[in-house]
């Protein structure tokens, strides 16, 4: 216990050193000040946005627009992807059929897509989620894919002794065992989700985080294009450690 | 009566895995019979197909000559009235004690006063009573032995077929779950076919002892073990223990050289 305070304590440590850094920074007036703005511009500058929003939208509906589009593109791509990793996983038919898609598709950045998707849907809600959808479903059937064949072969005899039928086979020795690579599918497609909504909202998008730094980029207005990214970091962090915190629950069984 | 297990000429052939290899003779002509009732225990040099005596028991394989019966029939698919132990224990990690040893008769639908009412009792007959909402990453390799022991007497099997089950543990471990699965014996007398390459491990427990040769595998002798049941680990301390040990010991060394 003494010697987790100890780290966390270092891990504060580093955080102030950083923001005392680029006050002092901004204090002796180093680096153009339209470039950097000072911590105490930048916490005037939250208090305007948080009370007149941006660009006349309050800074709630441009954080819930990109929070939507992770969620819904990134819940479809994992109820796709998860029962769709693990039929690939199991059989060697399909895993046959559908593995050059895939592998041709999951080396290719996603963002790569992003004129294409505005070509076929338009600059609308809908190339972004499906954007999301496709990265979240790649990343997450991989993992399925190798959760079912990490399981090891002493398990699945022993689940076949005890008069397991092929039904409860999967279901209660194939599905557990193959949880925690899942799981770690899960938390690879959620941060990757993140990253590509906010490049998408850069390209095209009339509201979300990724929309009002690029917007402020455009018009100057420089602590904006602070905050957003501040902003992005901190609900990437959050969305991290939440889906740890569900990884750890669901797999406490490994004493971890 | 019928043996409740029987191999007569069973010959087992692998198909050869690369090219230019030629096929892997695992088995050849091996006669065995296990009595309802007796620990029969198969010994001999690595690789020499003991295990592949096992799954064929097990039904996870088929011989390619011969018969393998289970109480006069012939072998069906896998099944839990064969329960197998594993030499690594095989256990589900993400279910506690209890849930593993009550696994197979639950999923194959059985009435739950019924299991339950066994399990209880099976996990205090292996010592784990007082850990029945633990999970495995909180045991030891011992107990973990355990609860697989009990997994697999929970179904009530013809045979209970043992590969190693001893071999991944320490020695002081090893001997308290030999005594164990003698105590075990005492109680319920379960029909035990045991694989082993510890000599010693063999004439501690079983009434009888096959001693197999090299790849080809085939049977070279079989022993029968002259002590009266019960039996204690001190057995392996007398002079009559001593000179079996080494009559059979010598027996495979003529197979390594």
């Amino acid at each position: 216990m003494r010697a987790l305070t100890r780290y966390t304590l270092l891990s504060w440590a580093t955080v102030a050193a950083i923001l005392t850094a680029w006050w002092a920074l901004t204090a002796l007036g180093f680096g153009a000040r339209f470039a950097l703005p000072s911590p105490g511009d930048l916490a005037r500058e939250v208090s305007v946005l948080a009370a007149q929003g941006y660009a006349q939208q309050p800074l709630s509906t441009h954080v819930l627009a990109s929070l939507k589009r992770t969620l819904i593109g990134l819940g479809v791509g994992l109820a796709v992807g998860i029962p769709l990793g693990l039929w690939m996983g199991t059989s060697r038919t399909v895993f046959a059929i559908l593995a050059p898609v895939f592998s041709f598709l999951r080396p290719i950045p996603p963002i790569a897509f992003i004129p294409l998707m505005i070509l076929y849907f338009g600059i609308g809600e809908f190339s972004k989620v499906f954007l999301i959808f496709m990265a979240a479903l790649s990343y997450v059937l991989l993992h399925a894919v190798a959760g079912v064949r990490s399981v090891p072969q002493d398990l699945l005899s022993a689940g076949r002794n005890l008069g397991l039928t092929r039904g409860k086979l999967f279901r209660h020795v194939v599905f557990p065992a193959a949880l925690p690579h899942i799981l770690t599918g899960v938390k690879t497609a959620t941060a990757i989700s993140w990253a590509i909504v906010v490049a998408a909202e850069l390209i095209a998008a009339q509201a979300g985080l990724g929309f009002m730094v690029m917007d402020a980029t455009t018009f100057f207005r420089v602590p904006d294009v602070y905050i957003g990214i501040l902003i992005i970091g901190l609900i990437g962090v959050t969305l991290e450690f939440v889906t740890r915190a569900i990884e750890r629950s669901l797999l406490h069984w490994q004493g971890r | 009566m019928t043996a409740a297990i029987a191999l007569r000429g069973v010959g087992k052939v692998f198909a050869p895995s690369a090219r230019g290899q030629s096929p892997f003779v695992a088995l050849d002509n091996v006669d065995l019979a296990v009595e309802a009732r007796e620990i029969v225990a198969v010994v001999g040099p690595s690789g020499c197909g003991k295990t592949t005596i096992l799954k064929l028991v097990a039904g996870f394989d088929v011989p390619t000559s011969g018969k393998v019966m289970v109480n006069g029939r012939p072998i069906e698919p896998p099944g839990p009235d064969r329960a197998l132990v594993f030499q690594s224990p095989a256990l589900f990690d993400w279910l506690t004690v209890a849930d593993n040893v009550i696994f197979g008769p639950r999923h194959r639908g059985e009435p739950k006063t019924d299991y339950l009412a066994r399990a209880g009792e099976l996990i205090g007959a292996v010592g784990l009573a007082g850990w029945e909402r633990h999970y495995p990453y909180q045991l030891s390799g011992g107990m973990r032995q355990r609860v697989q022991l009990a997994r697999a007497l929970i179904n009530r099997p013809a045979v209970l077929l043992m590969d190693e089950p001893f071999g991944a543990l320490d020695a002081q471990t090893r001997s308290r779950m030999q005594e164990l699965l003698l105590r075990i014996w005492a109680a319920y007398h379960p029909t035990v076919l045991i694989v082993t390459h510890d000599v010693e491990e063999a004439l501690l427990l079983a009434h009888r002892v096959y001693v197999m040769t090299r790849a080809p595998g085939h049977i070279k002798s079989c022993v029968s073990v002259p002590f009266g049941h019960p039996r204690g680990v001190d057995l392996v301390g007398t002079a009559e223990f001593a000179a079996l040990k080494y009559s059979i010991v010598k027996s495979l060394w003529e197979e390594n050289a």
